[in-house]
């Protein structure tokens, strides 16, 4: 497996692939097609480097984040979209009583963040 | 039991009375279509933000299916933004293909827009600038009359609001009143990071408005988002004509879980947690409640526009039928500068779009449940003294003559 992170985040390597996602409505998806365990498991493993990670990639000015760092960005922002889950909603992969997400539309979820 | 002390707002406001609220407008197809002709047809509608067509020739094109039309909103050369119904003169084409569906965005850099059926030009201000073989058009066409039919636009604060009634002469800002002073001077345009969200709810476009015009709901509907936030009640309602306000002040007793924490030491983006006051205008929280979350007001008739500190956003629900509604959620935030900020401002963000979506969870129940006609009236209390008000407005709105 090659490698897509920075080497002092090498522990998350098993992560990425599955979580370094570009757009919330690609993240959002992800979450709602994962098991409670691979939340947690996520979670677990990325929460403690967060501060680490956000400075990181603010060693660079908004907007011009090298492309090498792209992956440890957007597996930030996966954990933006899952944590609810795993601190509020006892790690179910759905918003508990809500409406259907999938008519649920984000207009600006196809926007690559980058 | 003494009512009097205990219920705030009927004291303040004892002409909206204190009966049950009959569900017929909610229900019933005559009452709607009254709906569209006296409210809908009549009134000062937002339609969009000067941000969304920031350069001379943007254009923004909005269905407003409730009168089967659509509405071009475009920035002249004069910078003027001016609304037309998107129906060419000649045989009644669109004039802009809504490829976007509900909102379709375009700009030209001649600040014209060409049908393209058989290409007739239109400029900014609506004139028909071009016909192509206008020659052998007979003689009682004249290109001078052929322009596109306005619709009444006007600016307030940066929101582009229309009126499909172009007999009458009141302005924008005469409709606004003391609702539009007491929100104006708060830094909308500086909050430029936008999310919007939308659906189409199988409900009456009041079951969808109401659920979000209260605060009553906040323990039980967000016990999920946000466990342990409580209301403290609503404070500071005033009723400004046909629409209203209130501050939301909510007791946040959860401490908050690892991520949480690190988005609140980066970001003000969430709603549920105090801020010092910068920006709010002055009549907002007029007492610096420590317990203030954000200021709900209520545009008659469709309209929802939240403001605090450093966060503002609004929900517009726009009818689509008796049963049939288009939410539109907006939440607006400043321009972040990090990517730190810019994790923060998307945990925030996602936080809410889940609490909309615990909002948005029981509008189709309700409307199924009130279908059956099993109850005849809804019972409102105390706090929720915004919704009484609105039955009282649309009741003075059907009763003038057509």
């Amino acid at each position: 497996m090659s490698n897509t992170l920075p080497n002092q985040f090498s522990s998350l390597e098993p992560f990425s692939a599955k979580w370094a996602l570009s757009t919330e409505g690609k993240r959002q998806q992800e979450r709602i097609h994962s098991t409670p365990d691979e939340l947690k498991a996520f979670y677990d493993a990325i929460m403690p480097q967060m501060e680490e990670i956000l400075s990181t990639l603010d060693q660079h000015p908004y907007g011009q984040l090298p492309e090498e760092l792209h992956p440890l960005y957007w597996m930030s922002l996966s954990l933006a979209e899952i944590a609810p889950h795993v601190e509020l909603y006892k790690g179910s992969n759905h918003v508990p009583f809500s409406f259907e997400e999938a008519r649920f539309e984000a207009e600006h979820g196809n926007q690559i963040n980058i | 039991m003494n009512r009097k002390l205990t219920l705030r707002w009927d004291e303040k406001f004892p002409e909206l009375g204190g009966s049950p609220i009959p569900i017929d407008p909610c229900i019933s197809p005559e009452i709607y279509d009254q709906e569209v002709e006296k409210v809908f047809k009549k009134t000062w509608l937002k339609v969009g933000r000067v941000e969304e067509i920031p350069k001379k020739g943007d254009y923004k094109v909005k269905k407003l299916s409730f009168a089967n039309t659509s509405v071009i909103l475009i920035r002249g050369k004069d910078d003027q933004i001016r609304g037309f119904h998107n129906t060419c003169s000649h045989r009644g084409n669109k004039v802009v293909v809504e490829t976007g569906g509900e909102e379709t965005f375009g700009s030209s850099r001649a600040a014209v827009v060409t049908c393209r059926f058989h290409g007739w030009v239109y400029d900014a201000k609506g004139d028909l600038v071009n016909v192509p073989e206008e020659n052998k058009f007979h003689p009682c066409f004249a290109r001078e009359e052929n322009g596109l039919a306005k619709i009444r636009t006007e600016v307030w604060e940066g929101f582009i609001f229309v009126n499909l009634d172009d007999t009458a002469t009141e302005s924008l800002e005469q409709y606004l009143g003391d609702m539009g002073n007491h929100l104006k001077g708060y830094p909308y345009e500086q909050m430029a990071d936008v999310f919007s969200y939308n659906t189409v709810l199988e409900c009456n476009w009041k079951v969808a408005h109401d659920a979000f015009a209260e605060a009553y709901h906040v323990e039980t509907i967000h016990a999920g988002s946000f466990p342990n936030v409580f209301g403290s009640g609503l404070q500071d309602v005033e009723l400004f004509g046909d629409h209203r306000t209130a501050a939301v002040c909510l007791t946040n007793n959860a401490s908050p879980k690892p991520a949480a924490a690190l988005s609140n030491s980066i970001t003000g983006a969430s709603l549920v947690n105090f801020k010092a006051r910068t920006m709010l205008p002055e009549n907002v929280n007029p007492s610096n409640r420590d317990d203030f979350a954000f200021e709900l007001s209520v545009l008659f008739p469709n309209l929802l526009i939240h403001i605090s500190e450093g966060v503002w956003f609004t929900h517009q629900f726009w009818p689509m039928g008796p049963n049939k509604t288009r939410w539109e959620g907006k939440y607006y935030l400043p321009k972040v500068n990090s990517y730190a900020e810019r994790w923060a401002q998307q945990f925030a963000v996602t936080l809410q779009r889940n609490a909309w979506l615990e909002d948005t969870a029981t509008m189709e129940d309700t409307q199924a449940a009130l279908l059956s006609g099993s109850k005849k009236v809804m019972h409102l209390q105390d706090e929720e003294i915004l919704l009484r008000h609105g039955y009282h407005v649309l009741e003075k709105y059907l009763n003038k003559e057509a």
